[in-house]
């Protein structure tokens, strides 16, 4: 697939302080989840993206494009800030109008962009209230509103579920979903795990300015070799089943799960492992209820490659 | 495997304006902000009072016969002359008038976008940070322009009309270019200086105190001063005095100190290459990495 969206030798400080070192990456169609804790580089990152900054080295290109002062492009980009960004004493709806006129569209365009954007994110009948009224679910979803007012192509959100509730989450998770399925690209930043791994497994790991790890997440942790993959394997005797694998040289721990019913084992020969496993289970007449890799996920990848 | 992806978010057949004027939606959020004030609407009624007296001014010069009575030597003291539209323009209260109406519709101008980081949503439009200034800065020259370059045409048109005839203008052809100069200054002073102020802090109430009291203490400062020193100069520490004395030339009128014309250019014309520059260096869309 093409990348939408390529960095190319990325690098942007801020006095003495390095917000991103010579960051290289591609982005294509779809959602892309961007991780680091806080102060790793994801806003300096997504300003650059947005054409915000200046990179003091390197290019970001938008369609083969550059972005830094092509105005015209920014049309194309919908962005939706970590921090709310609007004044408090005006509406939903001349906030929402004010911001889709910047892009050059006839007032009438602008109203009915508005009132469509704000149906999306279910504020329509809340549309004449001032912003000062809006709860912190609603500021939000204001913010995610004017990001895609003007139909981008391009929608990075920069922690975008940052106090909404657990309905209105799910809500916006299947949004942004609803937007992937039309073909467009979605960077997502966050650094609350589970939302990211809710909308997408296709990652950019960002740690101190640097890109730590890209692509699918489990991909990546097939990767990490310094880990050992653990396997969970829940079955009527897990005792049994272990003294079945404690000759197996490729395990190099086992260890029962807190149920007293999982057997928890830790092996770099993950594939191996599964295939004597089914002879194993097969010949020993076990009943496996639920196998899992409790470190194939984005908790433990994150933890693994920053060191949480 | 290859994914083919259908593009299937709304399509908009129309044409994008072009965008001659891409700060006006700033502007006018300003604007419209401004009249959310509280207070500010009175404010801004107030600033026409000044005006209306004027022009009653200009009724009873137009109709000495009816007032002789109530003022002995009337008819030497109500004569509009350009010197009477100096005294409008830079008569201390009319010009503080203006700097309150500043205080609220000015300090939250740039302050409130730092304050509330608008500016990352500003600057990832196709917005450049000389339109997003120039946008802000319309605001101020917006509601100095209507308090003064309007009100000062239809002073002069009411003179013509009262008179009867043409001939204040004729005799008086540049005061129309004259007023329009003066309301041009004073709204590009006003707006380099509300700008200033306004980007220096995030508090807007902060600010309003320092528009407020950096014009009241300019003008302490430089009586201080002249007093102090005893050279008249140090009335070019004074925003007031400034703009005094260029309204005194514009209009034709003798300077109220002694001190060249010229160096109150130089002050005005310093104080808006500072802000530009402060301007230039604070609006930008960074985050701050601690």
């Amino acid at each position: 697939m093409t990348a939408v969206i390529a960095a190319k030798s990325l690098s942007k400080w801020y006095g003495n302080v390095l917000g991103l070192n010579d960051v290289s990456l591609e982005i294509e169609a779809g959602i892309t989840g961007l991780l680091g804790p806080n102060g790793a580089g994801k806003s300096t990152f997504m300003k650059l993206i947005t054409g915000q900054m200046r990179p003091n080295i390197g290019e970001v290109t938008i369609g083969g494009r550059s972005v830094w002062n092509n105005f015209p492009l920014f049309s194309s980009i919908g962005f939706c800030p970590e921090q709310d960004a609007f004044y408090e004493d005006v509406t939903g709806w001349e906030f929402l109008t004010g911001m889709i006129r910047f892009h050059g569209f006839p007032p009438e365009e602008a109203a009915e962009r508005a009132s469509r954007a704000l149906a999306t994110v279910e504020l329509l009948g809340d549309k004449d209230r001032r912003i000062r009224s809006y709860s912190r679910g609603m500021r939000q979803r204001i913010k995610f509103a004017q990001a895609i007012a003007h139909d981008p192509g391009i929608i990075i959100l920069d922690e975008p579920f940052n106090g909404l509730d657990p309905l209105g989450k799910r809500k916006l998770i299947r949004l942004v979903k609803d937007f992937r399925s039309q073909g467009r690209t979605i960077l997502v930043s966050s650094h609350v795990l589970p939302e990211i791994e809710a909308v997408t497994s296709k990652i950019i790991m960002i740690h101190h300015g640097k890109i730590l790890a890209e692509g699918d997440i489990h991909k990546i942790r097939d990767l990490i070799e310094t880990y050992p993959h653990m396997i969970s394997v829940r079955s009527n005797a897990p005792r049994a089943l272990a003294a079945a694998f404690v000759g197996d040289a490729s395990i190099l721990k086992m260890s029962f799960g807190p149920d007293g019913r999982s057997l928890v084992v830790e092996t770099h020969a993950r594939d191996a492992f599964f295939g004597r496993l089914q002879s194993v289970v097969v010949e020993g007449g076990f009943e496996v209820e639920e196998i899992t890799s409790p470190d194939d996920n984005l908790q433990a990848v994150f933890d693994y490659l920053v060191g949480g | 495997m290859a994914t083919i992806r259908e593009k299937g978010y709304y399509h908009w057949d129309g044409r994008l304006e072009e965008r001659r004027f891409p700060w006006w939606p700033i502007t006018r959020t300003g604007i419209q902000l401004a009249f959310k004030k509280k207070g500010f609407r009175f404010l801004f009624a107030g600033q026409f009072l000044p005006p209306v007296i004027f022009m009653a001014v200009i009724y009873a010069s137009e109709n000495l016969e009816n007032f002789k009575f109530m003022v002995r030597g009337s008819d030497r003291i109500i004569s509009i002359t350009p010197g009477s539209f100096k005294f409008f323009f830079t008569f201390g209260p009319v010009v503080f008038l203006c700097v309150m109406m500043l205080v609220f519709a000015g300090a939250g101008l740039i302050a409130d976008d730092l304050k509330h980081n608008s500016l990352q949503v500003y600057f990832s439009r196709p917005l450049r940070k000389r339109d997003y200034l120039l946008g802000k800065m319309a605001v101020v020259l917006f509601f100095v322009l209507i308090v003064t370059l309007v009100p000062g045409l239809l002073l002069v048109l009411s003179k013509l009309v009262l008179s009867g005839s043409l001939r204040f203008f004729l005799e008086y052809p540049w005061l129309v270019l004259s007023i329009l100069g003066y309301s041009v200054v004073l709204a590009v002073v006003f707006a380099f200086y509300t700008l200033l102020l306004s980007a220096l802090n995030k508090n807007s109430r902060f600010v309003m105190i320092m528009i407020f009291l950096t014009y009241i203490f300019s003008d302490i400062l430089s009586a201080l001063l002249r007093e102090t020193f005893r050279t008249p100069y140090m009335i070019l520490v004074s925003i007031r005095a400034n703009l005094e004395q260029v309204g005194a030339f514009l209009f034709a009128q003798k300077s109220a100190y002694p001190v060249p014309v010229g160096w109150s250019f130089v002050v005005l014309a310093a104080l808006c290459a500072l802000s530009a520059v402060v301007l230039n260096t604070k609006i930008r869309s960074v985050e701050v990495v601690k």
